[in-house]
């Protein structure tokens, strides 16, 4: 099996990956970092995004082996210490979340729209952009106004989350 | 009540969140241990057949796999439940058809588990599973309910004779036929609901293991209650419930469908004996619809008569409901539940109604969040539509004509519930003029001058929450003069933990990190009904905040002897008790080293038993526009005003309605699963399964005009599933209303675009 490199929210970690195994497997199952979930096995959900060198991408269609001397962040690495990243105080500010399953998908795809598209989204635009994450519990309402209050809180931010 | 500034009607924060935001959730397969094995469970290709699993030996010589059960390993476990078979006329409770943890000889449905593979890892499992030698001899297969109940349709149970598993009845036929007789109107729809799948973002997990010293068994997943899941698995198994310990961590969305015991959880427990091993299970989206239970799918006939004012004078129901090919652990309940709301909010005096299960080559159906209330909802709230079209009403004037008054109440139903309050006209007045129902005909010109179709409608609905089983709890003050609650309802999302600690803030006055919620454990929670029918609010808030006012009383009577005040002097106010109007005061934290401070001085327990259902009610309003060129429909505005006695914490309370509207218009516009004749499901993933995005919804505009329960202390009404019960048919209704400019009266769910298109033309 061959070994593998990445820096994951900002540590050099290496481990074994076949070449079968998907990024999701590797950031889950071999590095213990089971924030980013799995909702589906058609790439549909995106319960697994995660930033790869700074953009969002489906780590469950991803194979680690690509990855290999990548950047990757996921949702462990979005906060500083006990301080929140603004996207996710923004979730929480406005109740943008119940069972909390497809959370992590949607604030790294959220950021990554701001790092995108910028500080003003309108409803529009983020519902459209939000067409790779779905969420069963919230009926979205509190997710649009918490990424257009996230994407506000991030402004003065250096290139968010990276 | 006294507000106070973390207790009951804050829109607080939720204590949840920063673990949930951050990535440092606990989902049940984020807890799978190292070095745990993993199994996969083989199932049937075919909707119906006869096999006979011919050779597992070479499965059980793929590397890593450690065993290959099938049913004749499992002949000591029994079968899975129905808890709710349903009587005939006469009495006559249906039979029950087997449902084998593992089926023997025959499969009854695509999806229907044979075999069971353990492996080192999932992978080499599914390898084993793909080379057990299986011979299938396919059965003819009936999925549609009109196809299954003609003669000469292929049975699924040929015991029984008939794919008609009941006929049960409400009501007096021959009273309700007589007034139908002389009625000046009658009006009849036929409606679907369609079948829908729950799709909670986190697919059903378990991890089960044994403990040979003890022989305990310990099953850790993600359901609706540790208490019913362990008492149901504990029988299916032939053990004490006592050797059996059940832990839900975070559960990832529920709606139903994850609290009933699947044939999962006894088998991986009863290979964890056998091997001596921990045993994970993660299903994927693909088995989560052939795997976990299906909702709703009912065909109904219902018929209304009226008098020459549109006055409602007797309603007929007629439901046929799909139950799948097993009976799963509430489902000939489920429509049954319907038939006791179908008179909805209005006045009908004369009411018969007669529910079919029916059996097919499907997945089997239970209860989906609303349960047998949105199909009712749906069904009623269409045929008043068609009555206002028939008669020329108004669709306001009707209702208002037939609503129950508020002067009526407590009010009888013809189908024998007693609703308590209630004030429907009052919810739908205040809704219609949120919503600019009178300014509908400016918005629709301008629509028109556009080559758009705009409609407006909206749906008035009662449902039924919180009936039946009681729950106990307790709420303890901690050494540390922090304190912990311990109840059985479960969370899957909704923030118990949040709005538990707030019905304790009302009492004890401390910040809600203070406050520590335990659910979802059998061992440090001595029982519990779990959460379902939206009841964890109505009965486990009610049930808690008497405990806390107890212990309240108790912490009074212990700092009375300290501060050498009698206890009608003391306050309880941020987390002290103090002598009103002085500053002499003793902390929580002091109280809890008293040494008369005993553990049960510094313990409340409480127990709660509703004496009757709940019933939230109110109006939706929906309005959109449908593209003629496409079929394609655009949800403009939306708007709720609701009824649901008192609001626990709004930011809560209006995620859950928003939630159950996003459900109820999937219904209505987007979901639906799909069979083919042969029972070959068509609709399996994310790919063919239309679940609402983002860019489908609306927001919403939500407002309560509460009217105060009297069945529990707190006026509260359950509010996990009214969402989805009002939404559906407002969405359909002010669809009809929008094509009906073109003629079209009717079209079945999910209205989608091709549907639509169709039905232009």
């Amino acid at each position: 099996m061959p070994m593998i490199h990445m820096t994951v929210n900002g540590k050099a970690v290496k481990g074994h990956a076949e070449p079968r195994t998907l990024l999701v497997e590797f950031i889950r199952d071999t590095l213990r970092l089971t924030g980013t979930h799995v909702g589906c096995d058609t790439s549909q959900c995106g319960a697994c995004v995660v930033h790869v060198d700074g953009h969002a991408i489906k780590s469950c269609t991803t194979l680690a082996v690509a990855c290999e001397g990548a950047h990757v962040t996921t949702i462990e690495g979005l906060a500083h210490g006990t301080d929140l990243h603004p996207m996710q105080e923004a979730f929480r500010e406005h109740h943008g979340l119940q069972c909390g399953y497809c959370t992590p998908g949607m604030i790294m795809s959220a950021v990554d729209m701001v790092n995108r598209k910028g500080h003003e989204l309108s409803e529009h635009t983020i519902r459209e952009e939000l067409e790779g994450n779905i969420c069963r519990c919230t009926g979205y309402h509190n997710i649009v106004k918490a990424v257009a209050a996230g994407a506000k809180a991030m402004q003065g931010m250096a290139k968010a989350a990276e | 009540m006294k507000p106070m500034k973390f207790g009951i009607g804050q829109a607080v924060r939720r204590v949840e969140d920063v673990r949930l935001v951050t990535g440092h959730g606990r989902y049940t397969a984020d807890e799978i241990p190292e070095g745990a094995l993993r199994a996969v469970f083989l199932r049937s290709p075919h909707a119906h057949a006869a096999f006979r699993i011919t050779d597992t030996s070479a499965a059980k010589a793929v590397p890593g796999v450690r065993a290959v059960y099938v049913a004749a390993d499992f002949a000591d476990v029994g079968d899975l439940p129905c808890n709710a078979p349903m009587p005939d006329a006469k009495g006559k409770v249906m039979p029950l058809p087997p449902y084998p943890v593992l089926a023997k000889d025959v499969v009854r449905h695509v999806g229907d588990a044979v075999a069971m593979v353990i492996a080192d890892t999932a992978e080499n499992a599914m390898a084993g599973a793909e080379a057990i030698a299986i011979d299938y001899q396919e059965k003819p297969a009936v999925s549609d309910m009109h196809r299954a109940i003609a003669a000469g349709a292929p049975l699924v149970w040929p015991q029984f004779g008939s794919n008609v598993a009941v006929a049960a009845v409400m009501g007096d036929k021959a009273k309700c036929d007589a007034v139908f007789a002389s009625a000046t109107h009658v009006v009849e729809v036929e409606i679907v609901n369609n079948r829908l799948v729950s799709n909670y973002m986190e697919p059903r997990a378990a991890i089960a293991s044994f403990d040979a010293a003890t022989g305990g068994y310990q099953l850790i997943s993600g359901t609706q209650g540790v208490h019913n899941t362990r008492g149901l698995v504990a029988k299916i198994m032939g053990i004490e419930p006592e050797k059996l310990h059940v832990v839900n961590h975070d559960v990832g969305g529920g709606f139903g469908t994850k609290g009933f015991v699947y044939r999962e959880y006894p088998l991986l427990l009863k290979a964890a004996q056998k091997l001596g091993a921990t045993i994970a299970w993660v299903s994927d989206r693909s088995e989560h619809f052939v795997a976990d239970a299906h909702g709703r799918d009912n065909l109904t006939k219902a018929t209304m008569a009226l008098d020459g004012e549109g006055r409602f004078l007797a309603l007929k129901v007629d439901i046929l409901g799909n139950m799948g090919a097993y009976l799963s652990q509430f489902a000939p309940y489920i429509p049954w539940l319907g038939v006791t709301m179908a008179t909805g909010p209005y006045d009908i005096s004369v009411f018969y109604g007669e529910m079919r299960p029916v059996y097919t080559n499907t997945v089997p159906v239970d209860a989906y969040r609303g349960a047998g209330r949105p199909e009712a909802a749906y069904v009623l709230e269409r045929l008043v539509d068609a009555c206002a079209m028939k008669l020329g009403l108004a669709r306001d004037a009707i209702r208002a004509r037939n609503f129950v008054k508020p002067s009526q109440m407590p009010y009888k139903t013809a189908t024998g519930r007693t609703y308590d309050v209630g004030e429907f006209e009052g919810a739908m007045r205040q809704a219609l003029s949120k919503a600019d129902y009178a300014g509908f005909a400016a918005r629709q010109a301008a629509s028109a001058a556009k080559g758009q179709l705009r409609g407006i409608g909206f749906a008035s609905y009662i449902e039924c929450t919180a009936w039946g089983s009681g729950e106990e709890g307790s709420v303890q003050l901690d050494e540390d003069g922090n304190f912990t609650v311990l109840i059985g309802t479960q969370s899957n999302g909704q923030g118990h933990e949040t709005a538990y600690a707030q019905v304790v803030a009302q009492s004890l006055d401390v910040p809600l990190e203070r406050v520590r919620v335990i659910q979802g454990d059998s061992q440090k929670v001595k029982s519990g009904n779990g959460t379902g029918g939206s009841r964890s609010i109505p009965v486990g808030a009610a049930m808690l905040n008497q405990a806390s006012e107890k212990l309240a009383v108790q912490l009074k009577e212990l700092a009375s002897d300290v501060l050498e005040a009698a206890v009608s002097d003391l306050e309880i106010i941020e987390g002290r008790v103090i002598i009103g109007g002085t500053d002499r005061a003793i902390s929580f934290a002091e109280i809890a080293k008293l040494p008369k401070a005993t553990p049960e001085r510094r313990l409340a327990v409480a127990s709660f038993s509703p004496p009757e259902a709940t019933y939230p009610n109110g109006t939706h309003v929906c309005e959109l526009e449908v593209d003629p060129e496409t079929g394609a429909v655009k949800l403009l505005r939306y708007t709720i005003c609701d009824d649901f006695g008192m609001s626990l914490n709004p930011l809560l309370l209006a995620g859950q309605v928003h939630g159950g509207i996003a459900q109820g218009i999937g219904q209505a516009l987007l979901e639906g699963v799909t069979y083919d004749d042969n029972g070959q499901l068509l609709s399996a993933t994310f790919m063919d399964y239309c679940m609402p995005r983002a860019e489908d919804l609306p927001s919403y505009h939500f407002e309560t005009r509460n009217v105060p329960s009297i069945t529990n202390p707190l006026g509260l009404k359950g509010a996990g599933e009214a969402g989805s019960i009002g939404s559906t048919p407002a969405v359909m209704n002010a669809l009809i209303h929008a094509l009906s400019a073109r003629g079209v009266t009717h079209i079945d769910m999910p209205a989608t675009p091709a549907k639509i298109f169709a039905a232009l033309r």
